[in-house]
Parts: C-alpha cells; sequence; structure tokens
C-alpha cells in the first residue's frame, strides 16, 4: 500500500483547564503499511493526544509525523478516525447516505459510490440496514457504520480512539473479532488506542505501552501470537503479566481493566 | 372483552367532532337571538360573506399581501439572524454582544414597538416588516446559536476529517445537525410574527392598497360587518392550522422525528 | 358512556361559549342596577376636536344637571365613530356625538339608536403639502391619504370628491391609511410618510397654519352645500324609557351652542385647557370662517343616499324620521304642498 508512517520526536503541550500541560514528551516510533498497532495506556497518558496528533486535529510543539514522505499538517481522509462516541454517524443521513456521502466528499463517481458503500456494509456485517437512520442502530452497529465509512474512503491509515470503549464486554469481543478478520482482508494500517491489556494483544502486531505525566513510550512490545488468539493460552497470559508489569497500575478492576488513581477523561 | 378500536379512540376524529360540536352550538346559540345578530352573527351569514368576499378577489388578495408580508419579514429576520450569529461564532466579543441584544429584545412584544415604528419607519409596508423581522429575529438568533453551540465535537471532527472544510463543513454539518434548533426557532418565529403582523395591520391602519387581512378585519370593522370580521378570523385560523399543523408537523415528520434528533431543551 | 362524555363535553363548550360571549348585550343594559340607587345616569360617548366643544361647555357649566338634578353622567372618550358603533352594540353607551356617515353604517346594521341633535357645521378638507398635488387627479402610485377610518366623515366626503371629480366613489381607496387625527397632522406638518390629510378642525386649521401646506377640497363643496359635521345620536332605550334624561341632555346641548355663539371668549377660557392650546389661538378656532354651533341638523338624507349608491351601507332611511328622533323632526318641520321648506331642503345634497 503506501509508505511507512513515522512519528519523529513527537512533543505536545496545550492549556488545559488547569493551566499548561505537557500531553506528550519525545514520541517516537514508526508504522509499516499494513501493520495493526496497538497503543495501551491509562488513563491520562496522552494516547488520545497521540492519535489526536496523527490525525492532524492537534499541532505539536515539536517534532513531526510523516505519512510516507509527506508531513501531516491538517486532517484529512487519508488519516481517518473511529472515535469513542456514538454520535460520529451523521444522524440525518441513513447508513447508506453516511457512506455515500463521505464517497462524494472525497470526489468518488457518482456510479462507484453506491457499489462501493454497500461492499463495506456488507464486510462489517450492516447488510439490511442500509436505509436505516443511525437512531435506530444499537451501539455496536454505529460503530459498525463508522468502521464501514472510515474503510470505504480507503485511507492509508485508520486510526481509531478506543472504539469499543463504550461497548457491552459481549458485543465487543465479537467486534475485536471482526476487525481483526476485516483487517486481515483490506490490509490497511490500523493504530488502536485502548486502555484494555487483553485488547492490546488480542489485536495488535506491537503494543506501544505509554506512560503517564507526560505522555512517554515506555516500551514497545512485539506480539508473536499466531492469529486468532485465545486468552486462556499460556503465552498470552505471560504477555498480559508482561504488560501489566509495565503499566503503571495503581489499582484494577476485573477484566485486566487498568484504572488510574487520577480522575479525568485522557 | 376485546373490543376493535373504535372511531371514538381516534385522536383525530374526537377533534374533529368537537370542532363541529363547537360549531353547532355557536349556530344554536346564534339562531336562538339571545345575543343581536350584530354581536354573534350565525354560521351562514359568516360563510356567505366568506364565499362573497373570496368571490370578489379581495379576500384572496388580502391574505396574498399578508402572507407577502410575513415571507418578507421570516427571510429578512432569517437573513440577519444567520449573519449575527456567524459573526458570534467566530468572535466571543460579538456572541456577548449578541446575546445581550438578544436578552434586551427577546422580551418585548412587537406591537409594543408600534409607536417607535411609526416615527421610524411611517405607516405601511416597511413599518410592518420592521415588526415582523423584530418578532423573527430574536427567538431565530437564540436557536440558532444555541443549535450551533450544540453540534458535537466528534461530527465536526468526522466532517473535517472527510476532507470537508470552511463553508461546507457548515453547510453540510453544522446546519443539519443544528436544524433541531433551527427548526424550533423558526416555529417560534412564525408563531410571533403570524401575531404581530395581524394586531400590526390593525393597528398601524395600512393603507387601502397595502392591507392584509388585518386591514380587511379593521375595515369590516369600522362598517360594523361583523359576519366579514369572523370570516378574515377564520382565514386566519385556516392559515395558521395549514402552516403550524400541516407544514411544520410534516416537516418536523420527515426531519427532527426520521434523524431522531431531539432538542431536549425547548 | 361514550354518550355521556359526549354530551357531558358538549354542555360544558355551551356554558364556556355562551359565558365568554359579550357579556352586556343592549337587550340587557337597561336591566343593569344603577349604582346610586335610583340616579338618572347618562352615558355619552365623545371624541377629540372641536367638534366636541359643545360637550366639554355643557360639562363644565353643569348644563344637562340643569334640567335634571342629580343626573349622574358618564364620560367616555372613543378614537373614532366606528368604536362608538361597537360600545353602542355593547349597550356601553346612551348617548354619543358622531358623524352622520358612522351613525348611518350603525343604523344599516340595526342599531336602535336615531339623531337627537345637530351639533355643528364645519368646515372640513383634504390638504396636502405637496406642489405636484393640484387635485385628485394628481394623486399617484405611492401617495397615501389619511383619513382617521373607513366609513368615517373624511372618507366619505373624500369619496364624493372622487365621484365628482374622478367618477368613482371608490378612485382614492386605494391611497387611503387609517390614522388619528393628531399623528395624520403631525406626519403632514412634517412632511413625511402622508401626502395628503382630510380632516376636521382644529386639525385642518392646524395645518393651514403652517407654511406650504394647502387645502384642495372643501367638504362643502365635495357635499354641494352645508352640512352637520356632528350629530348627537341617543339610543332608542334612552329616548323611550328616559325621557327626562333625554330632555336634559337636548336641552342641555341647546344652551351650550347658544353660549359658544354668544360668548365665544368664555367659551374659548373653558375649552383652552381640554384642546392644549391659548386662549387666543381657541378663539381664533372657534370664530374661524364656516363654524357654526347649532342643533338643526344639515344634510341628514344627503350622506345616505350617497352612501347607499356607493355600497356602503344598504337600507336608505325613507324620510327624517327614520332616522331622528321627534324633536328634531319637528325642527326640520314638513311643508304640506309640492315645495319643500328650506330646511328640508336643506337635508338633502342639491
Amino acid at each position: 500500500m503506501a509508505g511507512r508512517m513515522k512519528v519523529e520526536h513527537l512533543w505536545v503541550r496545550f492549556t488545559g483547564e488547569h493551566g499548561e500541560v505537557q500531553a506528550l514528551e519525545d514520541i517516537d516510533f514508526s508504522v509499516e503499511p499494513g501493520e495493526f498497532i496497538t497503543v495501551l495506556g491509562p488513563s491520562g497518558c496522552g494516547k488520545s493526544t497521540l492519535i489526536r496528533s496523527i490525525a492532524g486535529f492537534q499541532k505539536p510543539e515539536k517534532g513531526r509525523i510523516l505519512v510516507g514522505e509527506r508531513e501531516v499538517s491538517d486532517p484529512g481522509p487519508d488519516r481517518l478516525m473511529v472515535f469513542q462516541e456514538f454520535d460520529q454517524l451523521f444522524p440525518w443521513r441513513t447508513v447508506l447516505g453516511n457512506l455515500t456521502y463521505a464517497l462524494k466528499v472525497k470526489g468518488v463517481a457518482k456510479a462507484e459510490r453506491e457499489e462501493t458503500a454497500r461492499r463495506f456494509i456488507r464486510m462489517v456485517g450492516l447488510e439490511g440496514f442500509e436505509k436505516a437512520f443511525p437512531h435506530q442502530l444499537s451501539g455496536g452497529m454505529k460503530q459498525r457504520g463508522a468502521i464501514a465509512r472510515s474503510l470505504a474512503l480507503n485511507p492509508e491509515i485508520l486510526l481509531m480512539d478506543e472504539p469499543f470503549g463504550s461497548l457491552d464486554a459481549q458485543t465487543r469481543a465479537i467486534l475485536q473479532a471482526e476487525l481483526v478478520r476485516i483487517w486481515q482482508d483490506v490490509g490497511s494500517t490500523i493504530i488502536f488506542i485502548t486502555h484494555n491489556i487483553q485488547e492490546a494483544i488480542l489485536l495488535g502486531d506491537r503494543v506501544i505501552v505509554m506512560g503517564t505525566r507526560p505522555g512517554t513510550i515506555k516500551k514497545i512490545v512485539p506480539v508473536p501470537l499466531p492469529r486468532p488468539r485465545l486468552p486462556e493460552t499460556p503465552e498470552f497470559m505471560a504477555l498480559w503479566h508482561e504488560l501489566y508489569s509495565q503499566l503503571e497500575v495503581h489499582r484494577f478492576g476485573e477484566n485486566g481493566k487498568v484504572e488510574s488513581l487520577v480522575s479525568g477523561k485522557d | 372483552m376485546k373490543k376493535k378500536p373504535s372511531l371514538w379512540k381516534n385522536h383525530t376524529f374526537r377533534q374533529v367532532l368537537f370542532v363541529l360540536a363547537f360549531l353547532a352550538i355557536w349556530e344554536i346559540v346564534a339562531l336562538s337571538k339571545i345575543y343581536p345578530p350584530l354581536l354573534f352573527p350565525d354560521l351562514v351569514s359568516i360563510l356567505k360573506a366568506l364565499v362573497e368576499s373570496t368571490a370578489s378577489g379581495e379576500m384572496v388578495q388580502r391574505t396574498w399581501y399578508s402572507l407577502y408580508l410575513i415571507l418578507m419579514g421570516l427571510g429578512i429576520g432569517l437573513l440577519i439572524s444567520f449573519v449575527m450569529v456567524a459573526l458570534a461564532m467566530v468572535s466571543d466579543i460579538f456572541a456577548d454582544f449578541m446575546e445581550a441584544m438578544v436578552a434586551i429584545n427577546h422580551p418585548l412584544p412587537g406591537v409594543a414597538l408600534l409607536p417607535i415604528t411609526l416615527l421610524w419607519f411611517g405607516s405601511g409596508e416597511w413599518g410592518i416588516i420592521f415588526v415582523l423581522v423584530h418578532s423573527v429575529v430574536w427567538p431565530m438568533m437564540l436557536n440558532t446559536y444555541a443549535g450551533f453551540r450544540s453540534v458535537s465535537r466528534t461530527q465536526l471532527e468526522v466532517g473535517r476529517n472527510i476532507g470537508l472544510r470552511g463553508l461546507r463543513l457548515v453547510t453540510s454539518v453544522m446546519v443539519p445537525a443544528a436544524f433541531p434548533y433551527i427548526f424550533t426557532g423558526l416555529k417560534i418565529s412564525w408563531a410571533r410574527a403570524w401575531r404581530s403582523l395581524v394586531a400590526a395591520e390593525m393597528i398601524f391602519g395600512a393603507s387601502g392598497k397595502d392591507g392584509g387581512l388585518g386591514w380587511l378585519i379593521y375595515q369590516r370593522r369600522f362598517f360594523l360587518d361583523t359576519p366579514g370580521v369572523f370570516a378574515a378570523l377564520g382565514v386566519i385560523i385556516l392559515i395558521g392550522i395549514v402552516v403550524e399543523s400541516g407544514l411544520f408537523t410534516q416537516l418536523e415528520k420527515r426531519t427532527v422525528q426520521r434523524w431522531g434528533m431531539v432538542v431536549t431543551r425547548s | 358512556m361514550k354518550l355521556y362524555r359526549l354530551l357531558a363535553s358538549l354542555v360544558l363548550a355551551a356554558i364556556l361559549l355562551t359565558a365568554c360571549a359579550p357579556a352586556a348585550a343592549p337587550a340587557a343594559s337597561d336591566a343593569a342596577p344603577a349604582p346610586a340607587a335610583d340616579a338618572p345616569k347618562l352615558r355619552i360617548a365623545e371624541q377629540f376636536g372641536l367638534g366636541y366643544a359643545m360637550l366639554t361647555v355643557a360639562r363644565e357649566q353643569k348644563m344637562f344637571e340643569k334640567y335634571l338634578p342629580g343626573l349622574q353622567v358618564e364620560w367616555q372618550t372613543y378614537g373614532s365613530g366606528g368604536a362608538i358603533n361597537e360600545a353602542f352594540v355593547a349597550g356601553q353607551v346612551d348617548a354619543a356625538i358622531m358623524g352622520i356617515p358612522p351613525f348611518l353604517i350603525g343604523w344599516d346594521k340595526g342599531i336602535p339608536w336615531k339623531v337627537a341633535s345637530g351639533v355643528c357645521v364645519m368646515p372640513l378638507g383634504l390638504q396636502t403639502y405637496k406642489d405636484d398635488i393640484q387635485s385628485l387627479k394628481d394623486f399617484k402610485e405611492g401617495d397615501k391619504i389619511a383619513y382617521p377610518a373607513p366609513g368615517s366623515i373624511q372618507h366619505i366626503l373624500l369619496s364624493m370628491a372622487a365621484e365628482k371629480e374622478l367618477g368613482s366613489p371608490t378612485a382614492l381607496d386605494d391611497f387611503g391609511v387609517a390614522m388619528a387625527h393628531p399623528d395624520a397632522a403631525a406626519a403632514l406638518i412634517s412632511q413625511k410618510d402622508i401626502s395628503a390629510h382630510f380632516t376636521s378642525p382644529p386639525y385642518n386649521f392646524q395645518e393651514l397654519s403652517a407654511p406650504g401646506i394647502r387645502q384642495i377640497v372643501d367638504g362643502t363643496q365635495a357635499f354641494g352645500s352645508d352640512f352637520s359635521f356632528l350629530v348627537a345620536v341617543a339610543s332608542k332605550d334612552l329616548y323611550e324609557k328616559n325621557p327626562q334624561v333625554y330632555a336634559a341632555f337636548v336641552l342641555g346641548l341647546s344652551d351650550a351652542a347658544a353660549f359658544i355663539n354668544e360668548q365665544p371668549e368664555a367659551a374659548a377660557k373653558i375649552l383652552a385647557p381640554s384642546f392644549k392650546l391659548d386662549e387666543a389661538t381657541t378663539l381664533k378656532y372657534l370664530t374661524w370662517p364656516g363654524m357654526n354651533y347649532t342643533t338643526t341638523p344639515y344634510g341628514l338624507m344627503g350622506f345616505s343616499d350617497f352612501m347607499v349608491n356607493a355600497g356602503y351601507i344598504k337600507n336608505a332611511p325613507k324620510s327624517v324620521s327614520d332616522i331622528a328622533w321627534y324633536n328634531v323632526v319637528s325642527t326640520v318641520g314638513e311643508m304640506q304642498g309640492e315645495t319643500p321648506s328650506a330646511l328640508e331642503k336643506l337635508q338633502y345634497r342639491p
């Protein structure tokens, strides 16, 4: 596909509610074309800032981000973001309309739009809901729709900011499996943010573990396990413990979900 | 015992029945001559007045003129509010200015401005349009601004992500996303303008040529043509029903309700 | 059950409807108890302007009470003859001073009232400040002619002039705009918003005293002869059920008319504060050429003929007695033979 993506010595600072915050400090890594990267870290580690910087929503203080040869300066359809929020589909358009409209903005010929849109709707398992409006869909279906819209635009990189974070455990498990299948089909590059260790291992080729305040990369852990991956295997468990020890864990809840004592959203 | 849903359970049927009952009672009271016909004309004479004034073209011409005035008022009012809101979205200082203006002017009934209007614009068309613009512009600004402010950040970012910028982002994302608010503003504006219009025409004493339904009522009143007054009232009610229960309800069904975009704030 | 509910709703609606309808119908008005036991009461409707001077003088000099001691007079001021019509329909007044045309509109629609007295003959006219308007033919798109209300004497006189000069009584209706006298006079004098104003004293006097304003239609010429600018009207109930109050009203008006004509200086002194003018100006207006306070009506029948022909009213009175109470009928008199008397002829347009 396209060239590799590089994040070069990225520093990000912004003014928050409590004054200046150094969100990211000297982030440096690269992603190969077609690679599935998961970024793991506790709340407030700046992983959202990182992915928003790659998307072009956040201006860096120092350093740069390269997609192939081009430096990122603005949001663009070559790096599409799938958000955690359920309202990312335009509510005034049908599922099909959301896809065809995005294709129209991209400049795809009218004749191709509907066929492409239908193909990706099928791919995420939403066939039969083409004419439905977003408010008629469940949370999981909305996220499927958003993924379909992003994939339909054929981006160089798909950026996913905890897209399954607001879903129930069962739906999340199903979507995780389907995302892997789709990624294997399409072969696009994916950067996937999560604070769930298990999710990071299940999905990623490599896991970037981040530390907090300021956000830094603590370690980049390759996941050599063959897919489909099963959490019960000893290899998986070993990896889980390795990642767990890397995180600055103050306490943790069920299902390996790490929570920071520091409140607030990341 | 389960009964078939009877006609009586149908809301529309019940409402029509009540209107018919009201008319029947009206006719009984009128024909009983408890009150002199000058105060309480019977339906036949009202209907006759309606048919005569319609046949002579007068009712049609007056109605058309009233509608022309209100469309002018709505058009100019909408234009001004959109420009003001656009400026407010760009500048915080202007937003404060606009909100102060709304706070001052919103509670002021248009009719109360009539004496001032007479001084500034004289009697006639532009005075009435001024009053109409006044009744349109403040609720419209209030609602449009609230609407634009309520547009979800995610949807805006999705818009920028797929490649929308500037005016296209406004028309393709912000306007439809704020539409429930804009629509509410439109409904309030129409209701206010329609009420102000009739009052303004009557108090202003619009000139003979440039006179709408209010002027027609005013004239009929001076010739003690009570059935004529009621005929004009009937037309006013009819237009109110057509616009509010017909046009607006249909539009609401096709947009806000269909899209599941409910405005939480009234 | 269903039927019961429907019935209950209907009864409720009927009660609401009956309760909402205007409370004081004329039929019920005399049944309303007077506040002070049996004190005779007279409710008079008036408007603004020099034509109402007789009422002001009669009030200040207690001329009605002179003929009926203990009479309680209630004064009500209205903005137009049309509003007085409505007050009569609603049973809120017993007597009024108004122009003949609005009176005829009410009479045509069945208000039980007749003329009780003449009040005044006065110069009315159409004034303009526009140099390019020399006659009624010169009004064009965008011009506005102000008068107090549709159906007012000013409107009817303008229609008469339009019929004479332009061939159709409605020729100028498109230019008409209803404005209260003071507003329209202010607009005309400041030469904005309106092109011309058909008005009555003192507003036409004020306008003609301002620079650059001319009269282009004279009311007397439009009518064809002198006419009563205002007449006093009284309801059938007052005339038939309260004859003493009616008599006090008519005689009080006569006293007031004589007082103004005989002692204009004294009248000016009484009237000046209510007109918000100084005494000298008030006297000047009271003695303006063409002013005549008289209880003899002029032109009672002339207005009705025109208004029937122009379609403003449907019924024409056949004789003076159809629209005037006996004291007026007897004033006009009835000359036997082929030739009517001067006073009889005076009631028609020449």
